[in-house]
C-alpha cells in the first residue's frame, strides 16, 4: 500500500463517479454519482495527509469539511427532487427544462 | 503484505460498489451499491490510520446521507420503474470520456514517480485520532480551524431551513 495505490484508487472512483454523471437520465442517479467523485476526493486528501510529511492532521480536517458539505448538499438537492416530482410526476432530465430560459 | 492484500481487497470493493452504483438499472440498488462502496471506503480510512474520518464516513454517509436517498427514492419513484440510462450512444461517449480523463490522471500519476513512491508513513500514526483532530478543530489560535468549524455549523442550520423550504407544501 503506497501513495501510487491509493491515488490510483481515488483516480478510478472519480472516473467511475464522472461516467455515472454522464450516464444517468435520473436526478438520483446522478447525486450517486456525485457522492462517488467527493469520495474519492476525500480518498486523496487522507491518502496524502498519511504518506506525506507537513501538516498532516489538516488532511483529515479537510475531509470532515467536505463531509459537512455534502451532507448539506445532498439536504438541499434531494429537498429539490422531492419539490420537482410534485410538480412533473417525472424525473428524467432530459424532461426537466424549468431552467432552459 | 498482510495489509497490501488487505488494500487489494478493500479497493476492489469500493470499485465494485462504485460501478454497480452507476450501472444499476434499478435506482434503489444503486443506493445499495453506494453502502457498499462508502463501507469500504471507511475500512481504507482505518488502514490510513484517520479513525475520526473512517467514524464520520459511517455516520454521516451510510447513516445519513444514503439513508436519505433512499427515503426520497422511495417517495419519489413508483415501484418496478426502471433508472433512466442514456441509450447507447451516449454511453459510449461517456465510457470514452471518462476513459480519457482516468488515462490522464493515471499519466500525471506516473510522471509524478518520485512523489508517490512512498511505502513508509511518514506521519505520527497518531495524526488522526479523534483527540488531535478535535484539539485542531477547536484550537482558536491561527493554527486552529475554530471559525470554519462554526461556520460549516450554521451552513448546515442554513442548509436544512433551505431544505424545508423548498421541499414543503406549497398551499402551507
Amino acid at each position: 500500500m503506497t501513495l501510487g495505490y491509493c491515488l490510483a484508487l481515488a483516480f478510478g472512483l472519480f472516473a467511475i463517479g464522472s461516467y455515472g454523471v454522464m450516464t444517468r437520465r435520473h436526478i438520483v442517479g446522478m447525486l450517486i454519482s456525485v457522492e462517488l467523485m467527493l469520495n474519492a476526493a476525500n480518498i486523496n486528501f487522507v491518502a496524502f495527509a498519511h504518506f506525506r510529511p507537513g501538516d498532516n492532521t489538516a488532511g483529515p480536517i479537510f475531509t470532515a469539511f467536505v463531509i459537512a458539505v455534502a451532507a448539506c448538499e445532498m439536504a438541499v438537492a434531494l429537498a429539490i427532487v422531492v419539490s420537482m416530482f410534485r410538480r412533473h410526476k417525472n424525473l428524467d432530465i432530459d424532461n426537466l427544462r424549468d431552467l432552459h430560459g | 503484505m498482510i495489509a497490501d492484500i488487505g488494500f487489494y481487497i478493500v479497493a476492489l470493493a469500493i470499485l465494485l460498489g462504485g460501478i454497480w452504483a452507476v450501472t444499476a438499472k434499478n435506482i434503489l440498488h444503486a443506493a445499495m451499491a453506494l453502502i457498499a462502496s462508502f463501507f469500504g471506503t471507511a475500512i481504507l480510512y482505518l488502514m490510513l490510520s484517520a479513525e475520526f474520518i473512517a467514524i464520520a464516513q459511517v455516520l454521516v454517509y451510510i447513516g445519513g446521507v444514503v439513508i436519505f436517498v433512499i427515503f426520497t427514492i422511495l417517495l419519489t419513484t413508483r415501484l418496478g420503474d426502471k433508472a433512466e440510462i442514456a441509450p447507447g450512444m451516449r454511453k459510449l461517449l461517456a465510457l470514452a470520456l471518462s476513459g480519457v480523463l482516468l488515462g490522464t490522471f493515471l499519466h500525471a500519476l506516473d510522471r509524478a514517480g518520485v512523489l508517490v513512491g512512498v511505502k513508509a508513513p511518514v506521519a505520527d500514526p497518531n495524526f488522526a485520532s479523534i483527540r488531535a483532530v478535535g484539539l485542531r478543530f477547536l484550537d482558536p489560535g491561527t493554527n486552529g480551524f475554530l471559525v470554519p468549524f462554526e461556520i460549516i455549523s450554521l451552513l448546515l442550520l442554513i442548509s436544512v431551513i433551505g431544505a424545508i423550504v423548498i421541499a414543503r407544501k406549497e398551499e402551507v
